[in-house]
């Protein structure tokens, strides 16, 4: 028996979701495009579909039971909801936010109340109104907040995709100390593959109201059912690197493997920091002979494993000491004569790196 | 007229108009929930009904009243038994006041309610509040501006409340008599002086109390809108 069941089935006019979800792992990340059917998957957990009957078993706990008949309601369901948006209580300042669900725990000692403040760093805000603090440090209360009602489990609902991208680089880290820190079950939604890489412990990639792939996440994102989800996901690679140069706008930097790298730096680095970095796959040039001179700062060898041909191109699976997937068109690749166990050079602009935290 | 006359109708107008609009706040409160959150069928009906005594003639809602409280109608064995005589007492202008009032109250509360994102009561009972818990600690205190706007206008109606309230309190002085029907009963005395004075009584009583909603509970609220992109 896995300790994490989800089985619903739940018709809405146009629309349907048929999931039976099982798992052990602590983060499942659901990743799929919008319309997928993540959120109505998630309002199942959180108990709004009642009259679909769902089974729903989470930290071992079960929580809705159609054959016994058990149906917990949202108050007792023991879950720390993370929204999109946040959705703080406007006229209570981050105190009284974060203090909101804490008496829940009331009583049992337990409380993570203060452990979320000391994780998340809020204390320099708590006296502060939800209108004065920024959208990353709003995001932060509320995981905070959710935190703080010691739940069974984390429910966080695409925390970071009302942040830009700066906010969102901001929060990640934040968001990986609770994930590393507490020994929380979470069920993570986004439609953000470099979240999901990095995030989850498990994928489950859900597209039309159907789980269409589950496992580990580096296998899930790549496997052909997600391929035709790729261009509404932006598919990308995820490299985590350590810092070892840092000059004034770029620092060099190299994964567990080796793989060298020139990257961005628009803030300040410093040497042994480590970086996840995204990387699209189209943005990875292919040269078949060493390039000359050139202004991209990353020109990497590398052995193409494979080539998967795909609605509008060719994905490019290489060995350049970690694995990566370039996109490139079928005439490019016939130009260049490129088969599996060929040598070619990766030419990549340090600005196509994206950092992701 | 003498002054501590204008002063004891000046009080017993206050008086109605508090016991009135406290009296039918949790009826408005509850009924104002319902609709702002729930669909159910006769929903129109519900609230074509509720909308009524705001259109109907306030002498025909004194005469419904009046049935309705009186001993010789079809609840007179009830009040019978309980021993209470509520027609021609302040309590009958005051349940006549409340009558009148209740659409502005209800009407204001269904919109307060309706501004506040039903999400922040989910939320709350996700971290393990009750639904009635969530209401008094989430809904009221962020519908609170809008539902202060329809007491004071409910008040303020009260304040005037003339027809149904002649009807079954009758104006009966130092009993019943607030400062609108002194007005009435003083323009039919041909005590016109006495009437202006009263006219300026409930003048300022209404002003004040439109004031109030006007400058504290129609502007809106740095405190609680919606939080800066």
């Amino acid at each position: 028996m896995t300790r994490n069941l989800i089985r619903a089935r739940v018709a809405r006019e146009g629309f349907e979701l048929e999931v039976d979800l099982a798992w052990d792992e602590r983060v499942l990340v659901v990743f799929g495009p919008s319309g997928a059917g993540k959120s109505t998957l998630f309002e199942v957990a959180l108990g709004l579909h009642p009259t679909s009957r769902p089974f729903v078993r989470i930290g071992g706990e079960v929580l809705d039971d159609p054959d016994l008949p058990l149906e917990t309601p949202l108050e007792h369901r023991g879950l720390g909801w993370v929204p999109q948006e946040g959705l703080l209580f406007p006229h209570l300042p981050v105190r009284d936010n974060l203090r909101f669900g804490a008496a829940r725990a009331a009583g049992t000692g337990a409380s993570l109340l203060e452990t979320a403040i000391e994780v998340l760093e809020l204390g320099p805000l708590l006296e502060r109104r939800v209108d004065e603090i920024s959208g990353g440090e709003r995001q932060r209360v509320a995981i905070g907040r959710a935190l703080a009602s010691t739940p069974r489990a984390l429910l966080m609902d695409e925390p970071l995709a009302s942040l830009d991208l700066q906010l969102r680089a901001r929060v990640l880290p934040y968001l990986l100390r609770v994930r590393d820190e507490l020994d929380l079950p979470i069920l993570y939604i986004t439609h953000d593959p470099d979240e999901a890489m990095i995030v989850g412990d498990r994928a489950a990639v859900i597209d039309a109201g159907r789980v269409v792939a589950e496992g580990a996440p580096a296998r899930v994102l790549w496997s052909r059912a997600v391929l035709p989800l790729s261009e509404s996901l932006g598919l990308e690679n995820v490299l985590e690197v350590r810092v070892l140069e840092a000059a004034a706008d770029h620092a060099i930097a190299r994964t567990a493997r080796g793989l060298r790298l020139t990257v961005p730096c628009p803030a300040p680095l410093t040497p042994g920091q480590t970086l996840q970095l995204g990387l699209r796959a189209q943005d990875i040039l292919i040269a078949a002979d060493p390039p000359g001179r050139i202004s991209a700062r990353n020109v990497l060898e590398a052995r193409i494993a494979a080539l998967e041909p795909v609605e509008d191109g060719l994905l490019v699976h290489l060995e350049a000491g970690d694995p990566l997937v370039a996109k490139i068109t079928r005439s490019a690749a016939d130009a260049l004569a490129l088969a599996p166990g060929g040598r070619v050079h990766l030419v990549i602009k340090s600005q196509a790196l994206r950092r992701l935290a | 007229m003498s002054g501590s006359e204008l002063l004891s109708m000046t009080g017993l107008t206050l008086q109605v108009a508090l016991i009135a609009t406290t009296l039918s706040l949790p009826f408005a409160l509850a009924i104002a929930h319902a609709l702002a959150r729930h669909e159910f069928t006769g929903k129109p009906l519900l609230q074509a009904l509720l909308a009524l005594p705001m259109v109907l003639p306030p002498v025909a809602i004194g005469i419904g009243l009046l049935l309705a409280l009186g001993r010789r109608g079809p609840l007179g064995p009830l009040w019978e038994t309980l021993g209470v005589d509520l027609v021609f007492s302040w309590w009958a202008a005051a349940i006549a006041a409340a009558v009148v009032g209740f659409p502005l109250l209800v009407r204001a509360c269904e919109q307060a309610f309706g501004d506040v994102d039903p999400r922040l009561e989910r939320v709350s009972r996700s971290l393990g509040l009750g639904p009635w818990q969530t209401f008094w600690r989430v809904t009221l205190p962020l519908a609170r501006r809008g539902v202060l706007y329809g007491v004071v206008l409910a008040f303020s109606r009260a304040l005037g409340e003339f027809g149904a309230t002649a009807i079954v309190a009758g104006i009966l002085p130092g009993r019943t008599e607030t400062l609108a029907l002194g007005i009435y009963s003083r323009v039919q005395l041909g005590n016109d002086a006495g009437a202006l004075a009263l006219c300026a009584a409930s003048f300022v009583l209404a002003l004040s109390a439109m004031l109030v909603a006007e400058t504290w509970l129609r502007r809106p609220s740095r405190r609680f809108g919606p939080p800066p992109p």
